[in-house]
C-alpha cells in the first residue's frame, strides 16, 4: 500500500513539475513578448525569431536523446559499481 | 495537348518553372538557380534521394526548347499520372508526405543543403508512395542560418495534422480555402486547451503563432541572429517526433461498415464482381476513376491487374482504410483519394488556375459509378439528365450500376424524404445515359434488383 502511495505521489509530483515548467515557459515568453493583436503582415519573421528561441531548446533535448544510451550506460556502469563496491 | 505553355502553378519561384511542350512536361531552370542545382547534382544529394526514391528523377534534354533568356537547363522529369492534392489525401497520406518532407530535409541538411519551401503541393503519390516532385527547391544551407521552410511546414503539414487528430479530421478542408497551408493563429484557436501543456505542440503551432503575430509588424535585423545546426537539428528531429506520435482514432462514420451494411447477399456480391470483371476486360483501359469507392474492393478488381486506379470516396475513414490497406499491401496501382462529388475540388489559387479542379484532371479512361447514381438522384436531388452530361465530361467508357426504386437502400433513402422522383426510373436513365453514351451491355445483378451497364461514349 506504502509502495503504491509513495509511487503515486512521484507521478503527481513529475506531472505537477512539467506543468510547472511549461507554465514558466509561457509566462516568461509572454512577458518578453507580449501578444498584440495584429492582422497579418509578415507571419515570416516571427517564424523566423521564434526558431531560434525553441531551436536552442530542441538542440538540447536532441543531444540528450542522441546519447542517451551512453547516458544510461553511464549510470548504469556508476550503479552496479556501487553495488560491487558494497558487495 | 498545349504547347509551349507554362503550367499555371508554376511561377512563385524565380529558380524555374515547368512547361508543356508536344504534350510533355520540362522543367526549365533558371540561371539564377545554376550554382544551387550543381551542388545537388555534385554533392550526391540527387543521387540519394532518387536511390531512396525520395525525389523524383529527371533528365537533362537539349536546350533548344526553352522558352525564356533566363534558361541555364532544361530538365524532363518523370511523369506523374494523377496529381493529386493535400486536400484530397486522408489522415495518413498527409502524415506520410509530412515526414517524406522532413526526412529530405533531414538528409539535405547531411548533403550540405536545406529545402527552401516546404508547400504540401510539392508531394505527389506515385506507384503508393509519397515522392518529393520539385527538383528546384533545394537551397545550399548556410551555417547558423534558422530553415526558411520552417512556417511553411507548419502551414501546410503539421496544423492540418495536429487539427485532424485533436479536433476533428474534416479540418483538413481547410486547405482547400487556405492555398499556402492554415494559418497558425486559426490552428491554434481550433485546437482544445490541452495542447498547450504539450511541450511541442505549445512551441510549433501556440507560439509560434502569437510569435508570428508579435513580430508582424516589427523590424528586425536577422543577420546577427544565429541558429546553430545543432538546433536546427533538434528542431527537425522535434517535428518528427511529433508527427510519428500524432494519429486519428477513427470516429463512426456512415460509410465505414458499408459493406457489412448492404443489402447485398454473397451471390449478388460476387456476380457483381464478375461483370465487373468482364466489362473492364472489354475495354481494357489505362486509367480508371472509381467514384464512391469506399474502401476500394471493386477498384482492385482493376488496380491488381496493373491498371492505374483512382479509387475517390467522400468518406474519411473509408479513404483512410482504403490508404492504408494499400500500403499493407505495398499496392503499386490505386490511389485512394477524398472526393465530394456533389462539390468536386475545383481550381483553386491565383486566376484560380493554380490548382486543377477534378474536371481538368480527367478525362479517365473508365469511370465506375457502382451504387452511386441514386445516391446522387435521390440524395442530392440531382436530375439524372445532369448526372449523365457530367459522365459524358469525365470519361470514355462507363461502367455505371442502376439501383432501382424498388431496391431497399433506396427506400431506406426514401423514408425521410417526400418522393419527388418520378423520373428516377430504368427507362429514363437509359434515355438520359443514351444521350451522351451507347450501352454496350447491360445485366442485372443475381439475387439483386440492380442493373450493371456498360456504356462508351458516343
Amino acid at each position: 500500500m506504502l509502495l503504491a502511495f509513495l509511487r503515486l505521489k512521484k507521478k503527481q509530483f513529475k506531472y505537477f513539475n512539467h506543468r510547472i515548467i511549461l507554465i514558466i515557459f509561457t509566462a516568461l515568453f509572454c512577458f518578453i513578448f507580449p501578444q498584440i493583436a495584429y492582422a497579418y503582415l509578415d507571419p515570416g519573421t516571427g517564424s523566423y525569431i521564434l526558431q531560434l528561441f525553441i531551436g536552442v531548446l530542441f538542440g538540447l533535448l536532441f543531444t540528450i536523446k542522441m546519447f542517451w544510451g551512453k547516458i544510461k550506460i553511464f549510470f548504469k556502469s556508476i550503479f552496479s559499481r556501487k553495488k560491487k563496491d558494497e558487495n | 495537348m498545349k504547347t509551349n505553355e507554362r503550367i499555371p502553378s508554376s511561377f512563385r519561384d524565380p529558380s524555374g518553372f515547368l512547361f508543356y511542350q508536344d504534350g510533355l512536361i520540362y522543367r526549365q531552370i533558371n540561371i539564377i538557380y545554376k550554382e544551387n542545382y550543381e551542388y545537388l547534382i555534385k554533392s550526391g544529394l540527387y543521387k540519394s534521394l532518387v536511390d531512396a526514391e525520395l525525389l523524383i528523377s529527371h533528365k537533362e534534354i537539349d536546350v533548344e526548347c526553352a522558352n525564356s533568356e533566363d534558361v541555364y537547363k532544361i530538365i524532363k522529369p518523370e511523369l506523374i499520372s494523377f496529381i493529386s492534392y493535400p486536400y484530397e489525401w486522408c489522415f495518413s497520406q498527409l502524415k506520410d508526405a509530412a515526414l517524406i518532407t522532413l526526412k529530405i530535409q533531414a538528409k539535405a541538411l547531411e548533403f550540405g543543403m536545406s529545402l527552401k519551401d516546404c508547400s504540401a503541393y510539392n508531394i505527389q503519390f506515385k506507384k503508393g508512395n509519397p515522392i518529393f516532385i520539385d527538383t528546384l527547391s533545394f537551397e545550399k544551407y548556410h551555417e547558423d542560418e534558422p530553415w526558411v521552410a520552417y512556417r511553411q511546414f507548419c502551414q501546410h503539414f503539421l496544423a492540418p495534422l495536429v487539427l485532424m487528430s485533436y479536433k476533428d479530421v474534416r479540418l483538413n478542408q481547410l486547405l482547400r480555402i487556405y492555398i499556402d497551408g492554415i494559418p497558425l493563429d486559426l490552428a491554434s484557436s481550433l485546437l482544445p486547451f490541452h495542447t498547450r501543456f504539450k511541450f511541442s505542440l505549445l512551441s510549433h503551432i501556440h507560439l509560434h503563432a502569437k510569435s508570428q503575430k508579435y513580430f508582424a509588424d516589427k523590424t528586425v535585423n536577422t543577420s546577427t541572429r544565429k541558429m546553430s545546426r545543432l538546433s536546427l537539428s533538434g528542431l527537425i528531429d522535434s517535428l518528427e517526433t511529433l508527427i510519428n506520435k500524432l494519429n486519428w482514432q477513427h470516429q463512426t462514420t456512415e460509410w465505414a461498415n458499408y459493406y457489412e451494411d448492404t443489402n447485398y447477399s454473397e451471390v449478388a456480391f460476387q456476380h457483381k464482381k464478375q461483370l465487373i470483371t468482364e466489362f473492364s476486360e472489354k475495354i481494357n483501359p489505362k486509367i480508371v476513376w472509381d467514384i464512391g469507392a469506399n474502401t476500394g474492393v471493386f477498384s482492385r478488381i482493376v488496380s491488381t491487374k496493373g491498371i492505374q486506379t483512382i479509387s475517390f470516396d467522400i468518406d474519411p475513414i473509408a479513404v483512410e482504410k482504403n490508404y492504408l490497406k494499400s500500403v499493407e499491401n505495398r499496392e503499386l496501382n490505386i490511389l485512394p483519394l477524398l472526393l465530394d462529388l456533389t462539390n468536386p475540388s475545383p481550381g483553386i489559387g491565383w486566376e484560380n488556375q493554380e490548382r486543377m479542379s477534378i474536371l481538368e484532371r480527367g478525362p479517365a479512361d473508365t469511370v465506375f459509378a457502382l451504387a452511386l447514381v441514386h445516391h446522387l438522384a435521390i440524395s442530392n436531388n440531382l436530375p439524372l439528365y445532369k448526372i449523365a452530361d457530367f459522365f459524358s465530361k469525365i470519361c470514355d467508357s462507363l461502367i455505371i450500376e442502376f439501383v432501382p426504386k424498388s431496391d431497399s437502400q433506396v427506400q431506406r433513402l426514401l423514408t425521410t424524404r417526400e418522393d419527388i422522383f418520378p423520373n428516377y426510373t430504368q427507362k429514363t436513365f437509359e434515355s438520359e445515359f443514351g444521350k451522351y453514351f451507347t450501352i454496350q451491355n447491360s445485366m442485372q445483378v443475381k439475387d439483386s434488383e440492380r442493373i450493371l451497364y456498360l456504356m462508351k461514349k458516343i
